[in-house]
């Protein structure tokens, strides 16, 4: 029995109903005459708390609200590629054949057309034993991605039969029915699973293979495992909407989820217009046909916002069970975390630091947590990952702020956005001294093996070049340059063509914007090596004058943008001009 | 040839002599010429420089020129502009009363009777009551009172009010009060109707 | 609209700061208008902010004040606050609320429109990406303006971010040739003298007869800067998406909007967030911010330059900060330049255009745009880091190529940045302004730029 309550209270996106008794905690209903989509979120009595995720301008008390008895839920079948979404799964582009250019209310789409026909290829046979989770087949949902069709997490399990023969069908055929214990349940090409509840899983795995970005600072200097989680809190103008879009392009996921959470407009629609447009580096085929996007931008409603990082979420970790690598990118966590703290407000619950309610942490912990690489349920054993990086938008710059501070006790990579550099236009703007991995270790087990051996080697000495740069800027902010002997003074000098050679990377620039592995090391072993044979230079002799004054300099500086991936011979080229050059200045005080 | 100090001699003397001469000469030459070369420079700069005051002066003049000629035709189109749409509001407001006085001059039988009922039902509706005090004009009371039979709990106030005719609908507690005099209803078209009259004054859109 | 009225409550239970609750109220809706009648007489307009068991929050527009418990009544209209918007109103004045200030009869509607307008669909909307040439070079060259973008100047008390704002609206509004662009300007709580200093440079342009102005100065009431910018905005949609126009909106002082947020925030007794702020500041702010922008299928744009003058110059301030996490970019004015007598004194490193990336390049601006501009930021925020050095060690403890940067500072700000207000210069002219910047560096230094272009535009060695 569905719960038919009226309204009694509204305020903003809250709304209070009682004749409520029979709803559940997080039921879904309709609210008003209007029928607005709302979320029980508490119960005192018989009056029940409604966050309405539509604008609740116009509604009156005693509008009816009747609950429909499900969780939020997500859709999950094909058909989802490809699409951007509202915060509560329902296709912007349905709402747009409905209330046209602007979001109106009370439209009820599906997340995905019922009637469109896939083509099926049954991996299972009648009278196979399944369990939950195992796959009966697949379907090509995209140039990029074939969908697993599998049984929902919840089932219990049994014998196939009525399977259905290879051929083209819609979401709502009954492509198999199991047997067990005498009842027998329908399968259908799609399942719902509420949001709110991670999708189970066999096992978790340690997350040890990187996540390549393509991008030299993340890579190279704080990776990021695939089934782990990262944070990059920046504030405004510090480049995070770039950076988040650069890892949303460039990764070597199977899956990207992008979640506009609380952002701008034209930020989706950027998406929207460039990823069809963009090739995967690694298939060639559209961005796009691996992408999903959940919208909801800052000036639709607010409850929604809250419920966007679960859409998202749940729709990797079905992604994921088909056995793929997931990325997840929530733009901002911050914003979410401002719906729970205006929700929070108009329940009047106590609240904690900056007004925002006590659970906060809780609740980015749960979230977090739903990273991993894992084993999925059922047959055959495959294992997927879900990535998440969640930016942080804290306010005023101010990274003590609760939303950052409690991030950061759940992720394992931290990529601090600094407005100092972003002002010189360095970009990507991450801090490399206030930045951190906690994969490191884990990750260049992989570069050794599949780069150089000596990878971890290498970057140590980069990374040691720049901490050394940062003490010994102390002493040129007080004493000036010249206060520094020579082989201090090429510290300073390495260090800078680092930061523009190798962590300074162009988004913009079509050769730039995306760096393979192979050229992230070697530009990197360039530079390092330049600054060995600089100190050898100095200690033969040479002035820092000569070794400023060489040629080969700009064209190190210029390496990123002007040697494209698949011309790594044109970096040895330079590794030998550049022996040749230092050869040069040395030999020149030999002689005399 | 004997090895002799070069100043040794008269002619070696006058060539050097000559030689630091043509030096001296070479830099006075240089000298003089630099400093010509300075006050072209400096009388070209001075023409420019007054070229460029003048281009300033005129192109000033133009741009203030410009500006005024801008700000009087704008000025100009505004006011005309302006000119009609007081022109217009006229021309509602002569239709308005107009229609004002046919109102309040109808004749108070027959249709006008469910007139009153109607408004009658709508306002104990939006109310939510029917306990009301029924405010009216002296013209419109009796019609009023007759129809205030068909509403249990209602009564017609002793005092009358000043309109164009219709009701005020009271809760007896005070409390609520619904105005559905002609003159609310004919206040709350009123944007609805100029716009009509407008359009067939062939104006707005 | 209809002909049915709405009910009048005379139960008030209680007035404080800009709120009434009006009891016994069995029949109102979240955001409908609300008339409020004094005892003289007076109508005053709010709306209902909170709803139910009987009782109704209404905020009054206009404030509170000789309101009295007795013999005041609310009379819930049965509708939200709508704005009637025609091509008639181009030319005309408007108080903080949209109604007639300048002597004129309202505006015979074309259509009523809701002032909360609604969320523009992400997957309608356009990319921006056509460049609005200002003029003003540091903004053409360095933090481009784009159609539909909203773009905030970051300034502070009795700086020129006026002067440069009617300059902007000046140059990228040229008059004759083009009838399909209009201005829209909106004052919330500046003085009269600022709202005239506008609406005399848009009469000087003759672009007042394409302009809408909507005023609430100093001296209104507070409450009604919560809704001037939304009937502004209601316009300026309605001229751009109906009427196929191109709209500026100038909104200038977003901190007085957000002040008057936090005084309703107050009397509501809410849970504030950072400096006594709501913690729904941010949310409110975007749904102005965001009614900027471009639709598919349609010809106009909405595009913004909210003004917002930063309390005690603070950037990180919740209302410059907020406001550059939704706003496309920002430019911030600098009190040091400002100091030194520079106009515009636009603070480069700290000042930024997302949109620019898209609107710029070949086919638009130059093909060599976002390079040079790339480099010439990098050089003044060497030239920056070069004179706080040069003001600890002296100009002696600098090096050769230090210096150089430090001539590239003074050219930058003496030849690029500085301009007459009435200066209008073309892109042409501000890209190669930024190459002579450029070229005051040796090549070696050149690293933002493909060799192609410094080959084509390099002057200098």
């Amino acid at each position: 029995m569905a719960a038919q309550g009226r309204i009694v209270w509204v305020s903003g996106p809250a709304v209070r109903a009682d004749g409520m008794s029979e709803a559940k905690m997080y039921e879904t209903v309709s609210v008003g005459n209007s029928k607005l989509i709302g979320e029980v979120i508490r119960l005192t009595g018989d009056v029940a708390f409604i966050q309405v995720y539509e604008s609740t301008s116009g509604l009156k008390p005693g509008e009816p609200v009747v609950g429909t008895g499900n969780p939020l839920s997500v859709l999950l079948g094909p058909g989802i590629i490809g699409q951007i979404y509202d915060g509560i799964q329902r296709p912007l582009k349905e709402l747009s054949k409905a209330s046209g250019s602007f979001i109106g209310r009370g439209i009820t789409t599906t997340p995905v057309d019922m009637t469109k026909k896939w083509h099926f290829v049954p991996t299972v046979s009648n009278g196979d034993e399944v369990s939950a989770g195992s796959i009966i087949g697949t379907v090509k949902e995209s140039e990029l991605i074939d969908h697993s069709i599998m049984i929902p997490p919840d089932h219990k399990g049994g014998k196939i039969s009525n399977l259905v023969a290879e051929g083209d069908y819609d979401l709502e055929t009954v492509m198999a029915t199991t047997e067990k214990d005498g009842q027998t349940i329908e399968l259908k090409m799609y399942h719902k699973w509420p949001v709110r509840k991670p999708r189970p899983i066999q096992k978790r795995h340690d997350p040890t293979i990187p996540l390549l970005t393509g991008q030299r600072v993340i890579d190279t200097f704080f990776p990021i495992a695939k089934g782990g989680t990262g944070s990059i809190p920046g504030a405004f103008g510090t480049g995070k909407t770039v950076t988040l879009h650069q890892i949303a392009k460039w990764a070597d996921s199977q899956v990207v989820v992008y979640i506009g959470c609380g952002e701008r407009g034209n930020e989706m629609t950027e998406v929207l217009v460039e990823f069809p447009h963009l090739k995967d580096p690694r298939s060639g085929k559209p961005l796009m046909d691996r992408t999903v996007l959940v919208a909801n931008t800052s000036n639709m409603p607010v409850a929604a916002r809250e419920a966007s990082i679960y859409t998202g979420v749940t729709i990797a970790e079905y992604y994921r069970d088909m056995g793929k690598d997931v990325v997840l990118v929530a733009d901002s966590t911050s914003r979410w975390a401002e719906s729970l703290r205006e929700m929070s407000g108009r329940l009047e619950e106590m609240p904690a630091e900056e007004g925002y309610p006590s659970y906060l942490a809780s609740r980015l912990a749960e979230f977090y947590e739903r990273a991993g690489r894992v084993q999925a349920l059922g047959s055959p054993d495959r294992n997927g990952s879900v990535t998440l990086i969640g930016a942080v938008s804290p306010s005023g710059g101010d990274f003590t702020e609760p939303v950052t501070t409690h991030t950061m006790r759940f992720i394992k990579t931290f990529w601090a956005l600094d407005a100092k550099l972003a002002y010189s236009r360095h970009y990507p703007s991450i801090n490399w001294m206030n930045s951190y991995s906690g994969y490191l270790a884990d990750v260049a087990k992989w570069w050794s093996k599949n780069i150089s051996e000596d990878w971890l080697d290498v970057r140590s000495q980069a990374y040691a070049i720049l901490q050394r740069e940062d003490t010994l800027k102390e002493i040129v902010r007080l004493l000036g340059p010249e206060a520094l002997p020579d082989e201090e003074k090429i510290i300073l000098e390495v260090a800078r063509m680092i930061k523009i050679g190798l962590l300074q990377q162009n988004s913009f620039d079509d050769v730039d914007t995306f760096c393979s592995p192979e050229k992230q090391f070697k530009l990197m072993k360039l530079l390092v090596d330049f600054y060995n044979k600089g100190q050898q230079a100095i200690k033969d002799g040479a002035s820092l004058a000569d070794i400023r004054a060489l040629p080969i300099i700009s064209l190190l500086l210029k390496a990123r943008m002007d040697v494209k991936d698949d011309e790594m011979s044109k970096l040895d080229k330079l590794d030998a001009d550049m022996q040749e050059q230092f050869k040069s200045i040395t030999g020149v005080k030999v002689t005399n | 040839m004997s090895q002799r100090h070069p100043l040794a001699s008269n002619s070696a003397l006058e060539i050097t002599i000559d030689k630091i001469l043509k030096n001296t000469e070479k830099d006075i030459l240089s000298n003089i010429k630099s400093a010509l070369d300075d006050s072209h420079h400096n009388l070209d700069d001075s023409i420019r420089k007054l070229e460029h005051e003048y281009d300033k002066v005129i192109s000033n003049g133009k741009k203030e020129a410009d500006k005024i000629e801008k700000q009087i035709v704008g000025s100009a189109d505004i006011e005309t502009r302006n000119k009609q749409l007081l022109l217009l509001e006229d021309a509602v407001d002569k239709v308005f009363s107009k229609a004002l006085d046919q109102i309040s001059n109808v004749d108070r039988s027959g249709d006008y009777s469910n007139l009153i009922k109607s408004l009658l039902k709508e306002s104990t509706q939006i109310l939510g009551t029917s306990e009301i005090t029924v405010f009216t004009n002296a013209k419109d009371k009796d019609v009023v009172q007759s129809a205030l039979s068909q509403f249990s709990g209602a009564e017609l106030s002793s005092d009358t009010i000043d309109c164009l005719g219709g009701i005020i609908a009271k809760s007896k507690d005070g409390t609520m009060k619904f105005d559905n005099t002609l003159d609310a209803r004919i206040e709350r078209l009123k944007p609805l109707i100029r716009k009509e009259i407008a359009s067939t004054f062939g104006v707005g859109s | 609209m209809t002909a049915e009225g709405g009910v009048q409550y005379s139960k008030i239970a209680e007035i404080k700061g800009p709120l009434v609750v009006v009891d016994d109220v069995d029949s109102a809706a979240f955001d409908e208008l609300v008339e409020i009648e004094t005892n003289e007489g007076e109508r005053r307009l709010g709306k209902v902010l909170e709803v139910g068991n009987g009782k109704a929050v209404v905020q009054v527009f206009e404030g509170t004040s000789g309101l009295s418990i007795a013999g005041t009544n609310a009379k819930f209209v049965g509708k939200v606050m709508e704005m009637p918007v025609s091509k008639e109103v181009l030319g005309r004045v408007f108080d903080g609320l949209g109604r007639p200030k300048d002597g004129l009869p309202d505006p015979i509607a074309d259509k009523f429109v809701d002032i909360n307008g609604e969320p523009m669909n992400p997957e309608q909307r356009e990319y921006p990406k056509d460049f609005i040439q200002t003029g003003v070079s540091v903004i053409d060259g360095l933090m481009t303006l784009i159609r539909g973008q909203k773009l905030p100047i970051f300034s502070g008390s009795g700086m020129s971010h006026n002067l440069l704002a009617a300059q902007i609206a000046r140059q990228a509004s040229v008059v004759g040739k083009q009838d399909d662009f209009a201005v829209v300007f909106v004052a919330i709580g500046v003085q009269y003298s600022e709202a005239e200093y506008f609406r005399r440079s848009l009469e000087e342009s003759g672009a007042l007869k394409r302009s809408v102005l909507f005023l609430n100065t100093a001296d209104d009431p507070a409450i009604e800067r919560i809704i001037t910018p939304r009937v502004a905005l209601t316009v300026a949609e309605y001229l751009a998406f109906d009427l196929g126009m191109h709209v500026l909106v100038i909104m200038t002082d977003m901190t007085n909007y957000a002040e008057a947020l936090r005084e309703i925030s107050a009397a509501r007794e809410e849970v504030p967030g950072r400096k006594g702020y709501p913690g729904y500041l941010y949310t409110d702010l975007s749904t102005i911010y965001e009614r900027a922008g471009k639709l598919k299928g349609r010809k106009g744009s909405v595009t913004q330059i909210p003004i917002l003058s930063m309390p005690s110059d603070d950037i990180t301030h919740p209302i410059p900060d907020l406001t550059g996490y939704i706003t496309e970019g920002q430019i911030v004015v600098g009190r040091d330049l400002f100091r030194q007598g520079v106009y515009p004194p636009i603070n480069i490193l700290s000042s930024l255009s997302r949109l620019m990336k898209d609107g710029i390049g070949e086919g638009s601006t130059r093909a060599d745009h976002s390079e040079v501009s790339n480099q010439v930021y990098d050089a003044y925020s060497r030239a920056q880091e070069v004179r706080a050095l040069a003001g600890i060690v002296g100009k002696a403890g600098l090096t050769e190529i230090d210096l150089k940067y430090m001539e590239v500072g003074d050219i930058f700000e003496k030849e690029f940045l500085t301009q007459a207000t009435d200066e209008n210069r073309t892109i042409e002219e501000t890209l190669d302004l930024m190459w002579k910047i450029v070229s005051k560096l040796p090549k070696n230094e050149i690293t933002k730029i493909k060799d192609k272009y410094v080959d084509q535009y390099y002057k200098g060695e």
